[in-house]
């Protein structure tokens, strides 16, 4: 197939990889590619787009990572996604990646790629765990039987990518025929009219006709939109009324028989091909014997607790001496660069501008990288470990109560680093009361860039105690989901529950080489951030705070003084009504970092001497109170826009940002006038 | 033939139908519950369930395993 490619240079090779998810595909990808790759989404959805280069002999090969899909059936965005770009035809050829040791279940998904006439070779990867279960495959005959090439790898200790480079450049012209499993004479009859009927109405899309067939056979909707658009309504009618009139004359459902068949195929290859230890000869398997300890009824939750608590220790045990380190080298450059333009003669306005705007508000939020390097790495190891999957499943017992299940617990873990992608990752969720819940609360899940501010202030207010503070606040951020997600699930929605169905993969070790690329595109997107909104908004809030022309820098004269007065009021009963932390959470929407930033300049003071603004600016209640507001209130834009393009919707949007800034103000009211009334903190 | 769901941890069946709308049913065959496959109970509560399909372990929410259809004589016809 893969008639549909672009104009591309003789030696360049666009692949894809395509599989199940937990079958290596992502290893793999970062293997090939390493540190050369590209994040980006795929065209008009939000799935994450992973592509990446590599040069082997040559050649320059394209390297394009699809969503990882159990089929093709198009039962989450992620699916459609793969199939469209299956079908749309760009490509060389497709590097359909195999779990070696789970081969019946992913050659479900190689079996369906194979009818559509993908050009595919066949990557029998983690061939290592195979061995280990004494699986033995027959590379030979699997090939024959598939039609297709089919390679060994390990892609986790790098074995067999250079044979597997080979083989991709020797089959860039591939050009297989697709396969053609027999549905028995009943169906058989059915898909060749519905063949002869696509081609008398002038079908011309590239797929395969009979693939088309097989599939609107299947009542798979996204077929049926193609014949739809490709023939017109009327016509794609024809054709249902068809099916529908055999179906409903046939003994079994349609669909039933074509699985059925498909899975015939599949075990007669497994057959044929894969030798297995006698039942009861097999090696024990340690993942049952982990799961028993880790899933265990009484055990479960306190273990996540325990692996929650775990991280953040570990987040700021290690993090927090590096960070002074930061933090007292942007000092000494501030003061460095500072002199080196006094004695320049560079005026004052210029000066100021670099060490108070840029070094002092750009400074202030890079200090914070160590924490958010480490918080990635924890959050990265659990993802590739597998153990996201059992909390998920302990904690399907809490958010069942909440009307959600397990599944939507990970997205509230991922939210943790970032809300962008853990609004994006309620994706899985598949009922759209779920996801809609989810998204909701998913700004409270206390991400990476609040942290400064945390930080700054617990430091400066709670020397003694702030790594409990801290805590404290990631807990009343769960807490407050926990209570909204309950509320939404009484008010906004009722009844529908989803389809519950989550694969536990097999606990692995991470690979370092994994976990790194995950966190250094964490990371890096944090750096950009810092460099591009952060800075230019510490830029803007520097301009501000210097016009109109003439005012003292940062005074409640200036501009930026003026906006905070005006807000300032609305903050009164919180207990921080002063102008300057007003303009700090207004500015914060554009970026939760910047809530330090502000604080920085309008305080006129760099990292050091911010602390000690805020001790003689905010009482412990005080402070507690206004952090209370930062954890809680609006999101940041770029979640807001997450939030949008995942619901399709403004009215959600406007509604996430104000709901959570009404729950914010109500909570911080009742933490700072309950705390008066106690005594506590004033 | 009895819902899945109905079983208790230890005990193996064999798949016999799956029933329940488009969705329902992709989601379940794209996880390898398929006639005539052998499915084991690791752990059945009140939460959902964990079951053994080969070498694969997978939760399933007591909803879907009542759409698994099952029969605990084993799959020896």
């Amino acid at each position: 197939m893969a008639l549909n490619k672009s104009k591309r240079k003789d030696n360049q090779i666009r692949i894809a990889l395509a599989g199940n998810p937990n079958s290596g595909k992502t290893t793999m990808f970062n293997e090939l590619t390493g540190s050369r790759q590209h994040v980006g989404n795929w065209p008009g959805v939000t799935v994450e787009k992973k592509t990446g280069r590599v040069s082997y002999q040559n050649f320059s090969l394209e390297v394009i990572d699809l969503p990882g899909t159990y089929s093709l059936g198009a039962y989450s965005e992620d699916e459609i996604v793969a199939r469209d770009f299956l079908t749309a035809g760009d490509y060389d050829v497709v590097l359909n990646i195999i779990n070696s040791s789970n081969l019946e279940r992913n050659l479900y998904f190689t079996v369906q790629l194979l009818e559509m006439g993908v050009d595919l070779i066949a990557v029998l990867n983690m061939a290592d765990e195979a061995e280990k279960k004494g699986i033995i495959i027959n590379k030979e005959k699997l090939g024959q039987m598939l039609g297709t090439p089919v390679v060994e790898t390990v892609a986790s200790r790098g074995r067999g990518i250079s044979n597997l480079l080979e083989k991709t450049v020797e089959n860039r012209d591939l050009s297989e025929t697709a396969l053609k499993i027999d549905y028995d004479s009943e169906l058989e009859a059915l898909i060749g009219e519905v063949v002869s009927m696509l081609k008398e109405f002038g079908f011309t899309a590239q797929i395969s006709h009979r693939w088309t067939a097989v599939k609107l056979i299947e009542h798979d909707p996204e077929a049926v939109k193609l014949v739809e658009r490709e023939v017109g309504v009327s016509k794609a009618k024809k054709i249902k009324s068809l099916i529908a009139e055999r179906e409903l004359k046939a003994e079994d459902d349609f669909d039933n028989i074509i699985i059925d068949k498909k899975y015939e195929f599949i075990n007669k290859v497994i057959e044929e091909c894969v030798q297995r230890p006698e039942e009861g000869q097999e090696p024990e398997n340690v993942s049952d014997k982990i799961d028993a300890v880790i899933t265990n009824k009484y055990l479960g939750i306190p273990i996540f607790m325990a692996v929650m608590w775990g991280i953040f220790k570990f987040t700021f045990t290690v993090g927090d001496p590096l960070i002074g380190y930061i933090e007292a080298f942007f000092a000494a450059a501030g003061t460095w660069i500072g002199g080196l333009l006094t004695g320049a003669g560079v005026s004052p306005l210029i000066t100021s501008f670099i060490t108070d705007g840029i070094i002092g508000g750009v400074g202030s939020v890079l200090v914070f990288i160590p924490n958010i390097f480490l918080l990635f790495l924890a959050i990265g190891v659990l993802e590739d470990s597998g153990y996201m999957s059992r909390a998920a499943y302990v904690m399907d017992k809490v958010m069942s109560k909440l009307g959600l299940h397990g599944k939507s617990f990970i997205p509230m873990i991922v939210g943790f680093g970032c809300n962008v992608p853990g609004v994006m990752a309620t994706r899985t969720l598949d009922s759209k009361r779920d996801r809609i819940i989810s998204i909701l609360i998913n700004p409270l899940m206390s991400c990476s860039a609040r942290l400064p501010v945390y930080v700054i202030f617990a430091g400066a207010l709670f020397p003694n105690h702030a790594s409990t503070v801290v805590f404290s606040l990631y807990a009343l951020g769960i807490i407050m989901a926990v209570v909204m997600a309950g509320i939404f699930n009484k008010v906004l929605f009722k009844g529908e529950r989803s389809h519950f169905v989550m694969e536990l993969p097999p606990y692995r070790f991470p690979t370092l080489k994994g976990v790194f690329i995950h966190m250094w595109e964490k990371v890096g997107a944090f750096i950009k951030k810092a460099g591009t909104i952060i800075f230019s908004v510490v830029v803007l809030i520097w301009v501000l705070a210097n016009l109109p022309l003439g005012v003292d820098y940062a005074s409640a004269e200036s501009l930026i003084g003026q906006f905070g007065q005006l807000a300032a009021p609305i903050f009164e009963p919180l207990g921080f009504g002063s102008w300057q932390a007003a303009s700090s959470l207004i500015f914060g929407i554009l970026a939760k970092e910047v809530v330090v930033g502000t604080l920085g300049v309008v305080y006129a003071a760099g990292e050091g001497g911010l602390r000690a603004a805020l001790q003689t600016n905010f009482s412990p209640l005080a402070a507690y109170s206004f952090l209370t507001m930062v954890l809680l209130y609006t999101p940041c834009i770029a979640t807001l826009g997450a939030v949008k393009s995942e619901t399709q919707s403004w009215k959600w949007t406007i509604f996430t940002a104000s709901y959570l800034f009404v729950l914010a103000w109500i909570v911080s009211f009742i933490i700072y006038q309950g705390g008066k009334l106690l005594g506590i903190g004033v | 033939m009895i819902p899945l769901a109905m079983l208790r941890p230890g005990e193996t069946a064999c798949i016999k139908k799956i029933v329940g709308g488009r969705t329902a049913k992709g989601k379940l065959t794209n996880l390898g519950f398929v006639t005539g496959k052998k499915v084991k109970i690791y752990k059945s509560s009140d939460g959902p369930l964990i079951v053994g399909l080969g070498d694969n372990r997978i939760v399933i929410g007591h909803g879907m395993a009542h759409k698994v259809m099952v029969d605990t004589e084993g799959c020896e016809n």
